[in-house]
This record gives structure tokens, C-alpha cells and sequence, in this order.
């Protein structure tokens, strides 16, 4: 990349003042002197009809000023991510142990407990439906009345799996499980509404997608959109857990009934139980080679578990199947979608979005593959990588995946993979070492054929100073920082002069949801396109001030520059002269994520053709004795294009990979009869400080040629996706024993 | 649920009176990180909570035969004190895997013992070293082996007007070793899925004269596995004698499943961490031996 | 001395002499963020296993959600308002924006108060050290290898300061 003043430095989070003091306002910190507390009351069952709710004695309570259920919602009882089927507050039935009924405000905590208390319910517990397996049989009882219990069936097929199958030397087919993941973002679902004096009514919320809150919550209020309003505070943290919406129409809702603002916590045990998590999947897979390791077909069948209702699922399942080939040339392929509803806890966005599962099934066939064949697994995926140029299974042509095996490389290298037998293999009687790799695309944007696209609003004032509006959600992956130095870097000014407004729908146009990696690409893009037009402004004014021509200028670190060196004039004399001669130095601009048209057809809907490539290298020690597993080493290197922010890169790989370890190792959420058993932070097991080895990270700067601001692309996602896999194929190095469920704990691995 | 009152007693005498006349509905609150986490959760609704943080109950000293530890003693303190972690290194070794830094600044020792989960951590060493507790009431105190108190997950013989004051551990003889090894989920914040001490003490003539096997998490209590112990006694400790103690100790373990583990994970565990624990022991006691 | 419902606690917060009505259904993090409006420090759990709540308790880093206010009676507490002197960041803090030792910021407050009480006691701490002193609290941005570098940024310009004469340091 050329010379850059801002762009790809270290450089401060604007908030981050606020954050090392505790001055940083999180949605629970938000105080109004007549806030009441509002809270939910969920459902105790996974399966039940209600035959009896009466809140007439919680009403009537001292300190109580509403209590509300379905019948008091003046708008749509539903939350609407793609499909309006799960209800804000339950009408006859509840479908899995967090279904809201009824939601209270009061004056304080305990009193809003009290009103819960009081709340009449009476339950008929019905038999639940809690195998996928089972809801999907034609005669299985239905969760939702009237509706199928199959929410997707659709099947992806190219090239000709059948002869490729027949005609191959080796086959493996394993049946793979994964887990239900939860989020465990410091912050809770937060949000706190008010009513405004002219009936504006303004919500706070800890989310990602504050223009789909808005949308959600003018509908359930029965009010346009312009009445109202959502403001994102600082976010605790999100990983696509609030992505969907969760508590905010209900604390608008409150606030409507109580004409006071109300702000809504969910306290930890409630939100483990109730908010949506990572789909748990039984996948089939079949992947067929010959016999020097050339790919030639892939056959899976993908069970997901949707819980009761839709939220993400077709989405997930689709991105899942959209990587089930890997970053590899297989031409072959056929991939059955199938989601199911059961009465378990509900699932939706989770960093990766299918690709986490994905990953784990076709990098352990790979090593498995590798073992049968007698292929060392670098070569094996050396020989099957995509390249520059490569038509993938999906027909999406690969742009930059030069980026693939250069990450195989380097991330091989770095842990001298062909020296990797030297390393003492056992260090003690019961103690084994072993290596293992994984290697993954995730692709950037929402997919091709869905709106996605992000608007922008930049000013500069009279003293060079910018505000720049974006609605784009910052739950800490650091896009206002990104955003904030594309804004310095194009205009020619200092970080220090930019202030960016946080995610607010009455101040700062659509951006849409902070989730598929999205936001560098496409808010970054808007960012310059409404710097270039002030730039222009400006440059244009320099070259009438100084008689030079306008290509010989150029703005940097708040100076004017004439053939690269500084001349006496700055940005801040230059925005003084056009506001003293009326030309406005204010910009909103539109990006698209643009999709290139001039490939073959591309067969696989919504696919993403920007990837994040990724590989990373696992050294694990396994006592043999206990099953326990030390990750000692993790390598990880990333193609992410160019790196706007080192700081911001290096956290979403480290934070990703400490995620993935917590995925393959120890996190699951154990339900039973769809009752989650661990509902806290204690034994829903997260690794902690001392559980994360030093992590050796390797960014790969290959600029992104298509649609990346100054070349950069997303990078939130890969880091979560290849860690499952790489630490399965180390444990397999380890002990000879091939794992095909997440988490591999201690004991899965003893009885392995 | 009625609001607790609250008393801060500056005296033990006063705490042991408003104990003797509330009985069963005042709780004693120490560190509290179990209390109020049982509080919370609903499992506990005491009327009074008689918090001893006025009373000065957290002196550690050593006499000539033994070291005496007030009950309000923090975890944090246990670490800091060189007289402890010299004559029983198996109880800071248990404090350095307990939970985490805020936990260990606020959770006591006399808290540990008197909450008196199967999953105690530091229940074992302090049973390995034969320690013995002092309870106190209105009525005066009581001394008895630690081994006596627990009868249940979350019981003792405690009767509601006594105070648990002072844990008392005899000084060992010489050529004593002990081990303590905690299994969990992760490596700090976890509840064991088992822990166990292992204390030898040898004679002149190197064979075992006390073993002390202590178990935790496999059963309802903390338990000493009596039959692997008497295995060693009087014995060199051999490699065959380590297999054959480790294969027994887990006879006399009736774990349970939960979300950490199930039983039967449990009980294997109990002879690998057995033998871990008593060559780890052994090797100590032969390091020692050679610097004599 | 009688049992009471309500007692008046008086504690130093931050160097500031508060009086608060409490019971014991409050803890001390809700006299913090309710009573005094200090809402830097988090609730994250309720239950002593995130940290977020972290705070120091005559010198000591507790989980404020696990001390009832009464029990906080008389004590000094330092919270994250109070970590900056005279409106200077803390070196801790200046280390934490420069090595990107948060992303959502969360669990900030009560990990630079854990790490401040580690360099109160070893100037000098080693990574398995800092990585001890942070076992409990919880950071599900970072992967924690941003913060053990700016413990160790923070902890050495603290030595060179107190090696300097007449920097004007504590």
C-alpha cells in the first residue's frame, strides 16, 4: 500500500478514554430520574399450552405501572428477522423454556420481581418435541400449529457427484455433531425506551442492527418509522447474539404503556436461557478422492436444529452449505439443507454463521482423507487449494485466493510443520503431542442478490474539524476506529479530528446489521466516497487559491501539499474558505456491495465472493490418562487484504481463535428435554486467562482488489472457524483417534 | 422473601449470644462468596446475617506443636503465609487453584469448611493433615477432628448456635510429604470435577507410618479412602504398591453425573490421580530425604 | 448492638466520604452504580464468576456483586473513576487504548482494577503472573494477549518512573 498517514497504524479507539475511565455508557448505565425497571417473565416449559394468565394482582400492586401480554401490544406480536413467527409475548402456547408472557415495569428490581411473582400462569405441559431426527418425520407432532416442522429442505447440486463417487479410489464418510454455543457477550440484552415529549419514542439499544430494530419496533407499536428512534450506547460485545432482536420492542413497549422510560436487563441466567444461539448441526458427509489426494466429489446431508422458531436459520444453513466444500477446486458436489424445529432453545446468528460447522466437517474429512490415502494434510490441501481464478463448487470465481495456500504456507512455516516429528512427541508416560492444521474461507457481505449497502454522512466545519455519521453498530470489533481513519486518511486530516457519532437512525443513515463481516467493505467504501467529495471541495479551492493544478495537491496530516511536500496552507485554512464562500463541505453517499457481473453463472444463492482466507496450526499436549487437552501453541494466519486498524485485526483474530478453543474444546450448552442445564458462566465453560496459550499471528496483507476500501476486507469471522478443526486434527496427530463431535472434551476424548 | 437484618458483632462473645438466640434463622457471613450466591439462588433465606468481619478471627500463629488458623483467614492470606506453605504446602496448593484473585481476596477458609460442598477444595489437605476445628457457642466451645463434621452435601454435626472459630493443624513429623490435584474444566473459576490430597509420612526405616488418601467430588462428602490407606501403611512405597492403592482407592468413591462429568469418568479418575498424586509424594519425600 | 434492616454505611469511594442507606439485598456494585452513580464498574453475572465487577476493598481486588453493602462499612474502595490521579490517565490506562487491551470495553473497568491491584504488589510481574492476577475476570473479545502486553508496558514506565527522582509520581 502506498505511504498512509493514518490508515494502518496503531492508533487509539476514539471511545477508548471513555472505556479506561468507566465513563463509556452501556445500555445499563443509562439513567433518566423516572426510569422504572422493566422484566420479563418467560416460560418454565419447553412445550405448553397456557390455559389461564391473569396479571390482574400484579397490576394492582404498589410500585407497579404496567404489566403487559400479548393482547396489550398495539402493533405486530412478532419479532421479524426473515419470518414473523416468534412472538414477542406468547398467545396460547410457549415453544421452548424463554418464551416472554408477560413483561412488567415497576419502580425498582425487587418490586418488578414481586410483580413477576404475582403474575398468574397456568401451564398444560405438553410432550416436547427435542430430536431433530424425530421432528422431521412426516407424522411427527407439529411445534407450530399449521406449520411444517421442516423449515428448509433445498439441495445444492453441481457436477456430477454420482460418477465422481463411483469412479473414486477412497472415500471417507463420517457423521459429524456440533453443539449448541452460547454468546456469553460480557453485556446482557439491554435496551431502555422512552417516550419523548411529541411522542418520538427513543430506544437504546445494545444491538446490531439498529435500523431493523426500528423497523421491528414501529411494527409492534402500530407507529411509522419516523416515530422512532434508535440509539446504540456503547455495546458490551455481540458476535451476532444481537443480531436479532431481543428485549428492545419490549422495553418500547413498557415505555409506550407507562409514558416513562423503562430500561430491561436481562440478567445472565435468563439471557443463557432465552436469546438465540449457535445451531447445533448432524452432518453426513461423504468426500471422495483418488488415490494421490485430488478431490473429486463432496455429498453432505446438514440436519440443523432451529429451535421453535425461524430467526437466522435459512441463512445460517445456507452459508453453511455454501462452505462445505472448503476452500478447495472439488467441482463436485452436493449439499442437502434441511433445518427441523423442535421445542429447544431457539438459534440464530453466532460469529460464522454456519461456516464454524462447516469447517469442522470438511477439514476433519481432509485429515482423515489425508491418514487413509497417507498424504501429509499440508499436501493433501496444497494440491486441492484454490487459486486465483479457481470456479468454485458454489460457481463463484475466486478473485484473490492466491491468499489460500499462501496461508498454508506460512502458518506451516512458522511452526516448522516438516520438522514437526522432532518435537518431543511424548514428554511424559501419559502425555502425547500432536499437530494439527485447518484451512477455511468465509466470505464477506451478506450475498450476492440481497440488498447490501450502507450510506454515510460526512461534515467538515469552518475549523477543519469532521463529524462523521454512521449507523454502523460498533459492539468493540472496532469499525468506528475504521471508519474514523478512512474518514482522516482521505480527507488529509488527524484522527484527532474526527468524531464519529455512534449508530443513532434520527442522525445517521442505513447501514445495515454489523454482521458478515461486512462493515469495512461496505460502510468503508461509503466513508471515502463522501471524503472524496469534500476532498474535491477543497483541492479544487486550493488550486483556485494557489493557482497550482489541482493534480499536484493533495491533503495530508492537516496540511496542504504540493507535489508531496507541505506548503503553508492547511485543511483548516482551506475549510474556512469554503465556508466563507458558500460551498458546503457535506456529504452522504451510498455504497453498495457491489457483485461482478461479467462471471459464468454463479449457482449457489446468496453466495459471498470475497473471502477471508485463514489457516491456522494447532500444537495440543493430551493426557492420555485424563483426556485433557493443553492447546500449547495456536498459529493463525490471515489474509485480510490491507489492515486499516492493526490494533482492531489483531484483537478479532486473538479474541476469534480464544472463542474457537472455548467451541472445540469445553463450551456447550447440555439440554435436556429442552431444559438447559448450565445456565451460568460457571459452568457454561469458557476458557479463561490461563486456558489460552500466546497466540502467534500472521496477517497477510494481499490487497482485495474488488470493492475493499484501500484493499481491506473484513475480518471478524475466519478467526472463530478453523480453530475446532485445527485442534481436532492435533488431538488425532496426538492420540491416533479421530473425533467427529463438538466439544471434544475430556471424556468424549477418553471414549473416543 | 423478607429482607435480613444485618448485625456486625465487634466482639465474638456478642456473635456467639445473638447466635445462641436467633438459632437456625441467623447466618453466619464471612467472605460470603457461597452465602450470598445460596441467598440468590433461593436456597438459603436467613432471617439475620451475623457478619464476623468486627471480630479479629483471621490470626494464623504456630506453637510448638501446631498452627493454629483463625476461620476468617482469607484464601489470599493462606497463600501469603510462609508458616503454611512450609509445614502444609497441600493447603496453598489447593488455595492457588481456587476459583480466581477476587474469590481468594474474599473467600475464608472457615467459609470453605463450613459450606462444606462435596467439591471442596481445601476440605482434603486440611484432612490429610489431621486438622481439627474449634467450635465455639454461648454455652463454650468444643474441639474435634475436622473428619467428624461433614455428614452430607451441604451438612455438618454444626449445631445453629455455633460459630466454627479456629482450625487447628498438628505440626507433622518430619519425613512428610503431600500432594494435591485438582481436575476441572479449566484452569481457574472451575468447581472440581475431583480433587484429591494424598499425605505420607514415613518412618526411620522409610515405610509408611500415617498415609492419609483424601477424596473430593466423589462423594457426598469429602471422604478418606480407609482401605487404600491401610494398603500403605507399614510399607515401602513401592511402584506395585502404587498401582494396587490406586486401583482400591476409588472402591470406597460413589460419585455422581452432572454437567461437568459423569460417575463413571469420575471414578476412573480417582486411580489416575491417585498414583499421580502418590508418585508426586514419593518423589517429594526422596528429594527431601537427599537434601537431609 | 442490634440487628437492623437498614443500616447507614460509610465508606471512601475513590477518596470521597459517601453515606449510604443500605440493606443486605444490595451489594456493594449496586451501591456503586445506583447510589452513587458510578456506573464504570459492570454487572456482568450476578455470581462472582466474570469479574466485570471488580473493584478494590481496602487495597484488594473483590467482586463487588459478592459483598453486601453493609459489609463494605467503613472500607476504602477504589473503583475505575478512581484509577486516573488529578485527570491523567494511569499508565495502566494510556497502555490499555494503545495495545488494544479491550475492543467492547465491558469488561475493562474491573480488568484494569485486577491489573492495577497485581502492579500495587509486583512491579516486575512475568506473563504466567499477569495471566494469574486476570484468571478472574472474563473477556470474550480479546483472547487476553493484548492486556498481558499492556501490563507490561504500564509496569515497566512504572519503574522507570519511581527510578527517576523528581518526576512528580506518587
Amino acid at each position: 500500500m502506498t505511504e498512509s498517514n493514518v490508515v494502518g497504524r496503531w492508533t487509539s479507539a476514539p471511545g477508548a478514554d471513555e472505556i479506561v475511565t468507566g465513563r463509556a455508557r452501556y445500555c445499563p448505565d443509562i439513567y433518566f430520574p423516572d426510569m422504572l425497571t422493566g422484566k420479563l417473565l418467560y416460560s418454565p416449559h419447553a412445550r405448553a399450552r397456557i390455559k389461564k394468565l391473569d396479571v390482574s394482582r400484579a397490576r394492582k400492586m404498589s410500585g407497579v405501572f404496567a404489566v403487559i401480554t400479548h393482547a396489550d401490544i398495539p402493533g405486530e406480536n412478532s419479532y421479524l428477522y426473515a419470518n414473523p413467527d416468534q412472538p414477542l409475548l406468547a398467545v396460547d402456547e410457549v415453544r421452548y423454556q424463554g418464551d416472554a408472557v408477560a413483561a412488567v415495569a415497576a419502580k425498582d428490581g425487587s418490586t418488578a420481581d414481586a410483580a413477576l411473582q404475582a403474575i398468574e400462569v397456568e401451564y398444560e405441559v405438553l410432550p416436547g418435541i427435542f430430536d431433530p431426527l424425530e421432528a422431521m418425520q412426516i407424522d411427527a407432532e407439529q411445534v407450530l400449529k399449521g406449520e411444517d416442522n421442516v423449515i428448509m429442505q433445498q439441495t445444492y447440486q453441481t457436477g456430477d457427484v454420482e460418477a465422481a463417487l463411483a469412479s473414486a479410489d477412497v472415500i471417507v464418510e463420517n457423521s459429524y455433531r456440533t453443539q449448541w454455543a452460547e454468546h456469553a457477550f460480557l453485556e446482557t440484552e439491554s435496551a431502555v425506551g422512552r417516550i419523548d415529549g411529541d411522542g418520538l419514542i427513543t430506544v437504546y439499544s445494545s444491538c446490531q442492527a439498529p435500523h431493523r430494530d426500528r423497523m421491528q419496533i414501529a411494527r409492534a407499536l402500530a407507529v411509522p418509522e419516523s416515530m422512532v428512534r434508535v440509539i446504540t450506547p456503547y455495546i458490551g460485545g455481540a458476535f451476532g447474539g444481537k443480531d436479532e432482536a431481543h428485549v428492545q420492542m419490549h422495553a418500547a413497549l413498557l415505555a409506550h404503556a407507562t409514558k416513562r422510560p423503562v430500561n430491561l436487563i436481562r440478567g445472565r441466567k435468563e439471557s443463557i436461557l432465552t436469546h438465540v444461539k449457535r445451531h447445533p448441526v448432524i452432518v453426513d458427509c461423504v468426500t471422495a478422492a483418488t488415490s494421490d489426494g485430488q478431490l473429486l466429489a463432496v455429498k453432505a446431508r446438514v440436519i440443523a436444529d432451529a429451535g421453535p422458531y425461524t430467526n437466522a436459520t435459512h441463512e445460517v444453513v445456507n452459508k453453511l452449505g455454501e462452505f462445505i466444500g472448503g476452500p478447495y477446486t472439488v467441482q463436485n458436489l452436493e449439499v442437502q439443507k434441511i433445518a427441523v424445529r423442535t421445542n429447544n432453545p431457539i438459534t440464530g446468528a453466532f460469529r460464522g454463521f454456519g461456516a464454524p460447522q462447516a469447517a469442522f466437517v470438511y477439514e476433519s474429512q481432509m485429515d482423515d482423507l489425508a491418514r487413509k490415502i497417507g498424504m501429509d494434510p499440508l499436501e493433501i490441501r496444497l494440491r486441492n487449494g484454490v487459486e486465483t481464478g479457481t470456479r468454485m463448487y458454489t460457481g463463484v470465481v475466486v478473485r484473490e485466493g492466491t491468499a489460500m495456500k499462501a496461508s498454508l504456507e506460512k502458518a506451516a512455516e512458522i511452526i516448522n510443520w516438516k520438522k514437526r516429528e522432532r518435537c518431543e512427541r511424548q514428554p511424559d508416560r501419559h502425555l502425547r503431542r500432536g499437530f494439527g492444521m485447518a484451512t477455511i474461507l468465509k466470505g464477506c457481505g451478506l450475498g450476492r442478490d440481497l440488498g447490501d449497502h450502507a450510506s454515510v454522512i460526512l461534515e467538515m466545519h469552518r475549523d477543519g474539524s469532521v463529524i462523521l455519521r454512521s449507523a454502523a453498530a460498533d459492539m468493540g470489533q472496532g469499525i468506528v476506529t475504521v471508519l474514523a481513519q478512512l474518514a482522516a486518511e482521505r480527507l488529509g486530516v488527524e484522527m484527532s479530528a474526527i468524531r464519529v457519532i455512534r449508530a443513532d437512525t434520527s442522525l445517521s443513515p442505513d447501514a445495515g446489521a454489523s454482521c458478515a463481516s461486512r462493515q469495512t467493505m461496505v460502510s468503508g467504501n461509503a466513508v471515502l466516497k463522501a471524503a472524496d467529495s469534500i476532498r474535491d471541495t477543497l483541492l479544487t479551492l486550493a488550486a483556485g487559491k494557489t493557482k497550482i493544478a489541482k493534480e499536484r495537491l493533495s491533503l495530508v496530516g492537516g496540511k496542504l501539499h504540493v507535489d508531496g511536500e507541505a506548503h503553508g496552507l492547511s485543511v483548516r485554512d482551506l475549510a474556512e474558505r469554503a465556508s466563507a464562500w458558500g460551498y458546503p463541505l457535506h456529504a452522504e453517499s451510498l455504497s453498495h456491495f457491489d457483485y461482478p457481473v461479467d462471471v459464468p453463472d454463479v449457482t449457489y444463492r446468496y453466495s459471498q465472493e470475497v473471502f477471508q482466507f485463514c489457516t491456522q496450526i494447532a500444537q495440543v499436549l493430551v493426557d492420555c490418562e485424563t483426556g485433557q487437552v493443553t492447546v500449547e501453541r495456536l498459529i493463525a494466519v490471515h489474509d485480510v487484504g490491507n489492515m486499516i486498524n492493526p490494533g482492531g485485526v489483531y484483537g478479532q483474530i486473538e479474541g476469534g481463535c480464544a472463542q474457537g478453543i472455548g467451541y472445540a474444546l469445553t463450551e456447550e450448552l447440555i439440554v435436556k428435554n429442552g431444559h438447559t442445564q448450565n445456565t451460568s458462566l460457571e459452568n457454561y465453560v469458557i476458557p479463561l486467562a490461563l486456558d489460552i496459550p500466546e497466540m502467534e499471528i500472521e496477517v497477510l496483507q494481499i490487497p482485495e482488489p474488488f470493492g475493499a476500501p484501500l484493499g481491506a476486507k473484513g475480518v471478524a469471522e475466519a478467526p472463530i472457524i478453523p480453530t475446532a478443526p485445527a485442534i481436532r486434527n492435533a488431538i488425532l496427530d496426538a492420540i491416533d483417534k479421530p473425533l467427529y463431535e463438538l466439544p471434544m472434551t475430556a471424556e468424549r476424548i477418553l471414549n473416543a | 422473601m423478607q429482607t435480613p437484618e444485618y448485625a456486625a458483632p465487634a466482639t465474638l462473645n456478642d456473635a456467639l449470644l445473638l447466635k445462641k438466640e436467633r438459632g437456625a434463622d441467623a447466618s453466619v457471613i464471612a467472605g460470603g462468596t457461597d452465602l450470598i450466591l445460596r441467598m440468590r439462588d433461593n436456597v438459603l433465606s436467613p432471617a439475620l446475617l451475623i457478619d464476623l468481619r468486627a471480630i479479629p478471627l483471621a490470626n494464623i500463629s504456630l506453637t510448638d506443636n501446631a498452627m493454629h488458623v483463625g476461620a476468617y483467614v482469607t484464601l489470599a492470606q493462606l497463600l501469603a503465609n510462609d508458616d503454611i506453605a512450609e509445614n502444609f504446602p497441600a493447603l496453598p496448593a489447593a488455595c492457588r487453584e481456587f476459583a480466581g484473585p477476587p474469590i481468594r481476596n474474599r473467600g475464608t477458609l472457615g467459609g470453605n469448611i463450613v459450606n462444606a460442598s462435596p467439591a471442596a477444595d481445601l476440605v482434603p489437605p486440611l484432612l490429610a493433615y489431621d486438622a481439627s476445628i474449634v467450635l465455639a457457642s454461648s454455652g463454650g466451645d468444643r474441639e474435634m477432628p475436622l473428619a467428624e463434621f461433614f455428614t452430607g452435601p451441604g451438612q455438618t454435626i454444626m449445631q445453629p448456635d455455633e460459630i466454627l472459630t479456629e482450625i487447628r493443624l498438628p505440626l507433622m513429623p518430619p519425613r512428610t510429604a503431600a500432594s494435591f490435584i485438582k481436575l476441572g474444566q479449566r484452569r481457574s473459576m472451575a468447581i472440581s470435577i475431583v480433587n484429591l490430597t494424598i499425605r505420607l509420612t514415613l518412618d526411620a526405616s522409610s515405610a509408611v507410618s500415617e498415609a492419609r488418601i483424601v477424596l473430593g467430588a466423589v462423594a457426598p462428602t469429602p471422604i478418606r479412602a480407609y482401605a487404600a490407606e491401610r494398603l500403605l501403611t507399614g510399607s515401602e512405597v513401592s511402584d506395585e504398591l502404587i498401582e494396587q492403592v490406586a486401583r482400591n482407592a476409588e472402591k470406597e468413591a460413589t460419585p455422581i453425573s452432572d454437567t461437568r462429568a459423569s460417575e463413571a469418568y469420575r471414578k476412573n479418575m480417582i486411580a489416575v490421580l491417585v498414583r499421580r498424586a502418590l508418585l508426586a509424594t514419593r518423589a517429594e519425600l526422596q528429594k527431601n530425604a537427599s537434601s537431609d | 448492638m442490634r440487628p437492623v434492616t437498614e443500616i447507614n454505611i460509610q465508606l471512601t469511594v475513590n477518596g470521597e466520604t459517601e453515606r449510604v442507606a443500605a440493606d443486605t439485598t444490595q451489594t456493594l456494585l449496586h451501591v456503586l452504580r445506583e447510589d452513587l452513580g458510578l456506573t464504570g464498574t459492570k454487572d456482568g453475572c450476578a455470581s462472582g464468576d466474570c469479574g466485570a465487577c471488580v473493584v478494590l476493598l481496602d487495597g484488594q481486588a473483590v467482586n463487588s456483586c459478592m459483598v453486601l453493602a453493609p459489609q463494605a462499612d467503613g472500607s476504602q474502595v477504589t473503583t475505575i473513576e478512581g484509577l486516573a490521579g488529578n485527570g491523567d490517565l494511569h499508565p495502566l490506562q494510556r497502555a490499555f487504548s494503545e495495545t488494544w487491551a479491550f475492543q467492547c470495553g465491558f469488561c475493562t473497568p474491573g480488568m484494569l482494577v485486577s491489573c492495577h491491584a497485581l502492579l500495587e504488589s509486583n512491579t516486575n510481574p512475568s506473563r504466567e503472573e499477569i495471566l494469574t492476577a486476570i484468571a478472574g475476570n472474563f473477556c470474550r473479545c480479546t483472547g487476553y494477549q493484548g492486556v498481558v502486553k499492556a501490563v507490561m508496558q504500564a509496569a515497566a514506565e512504572l519503574r522507570a518512573a519511581s527510578s527517576t527522582p523528581g518526576t512528580g509520581h506518587d
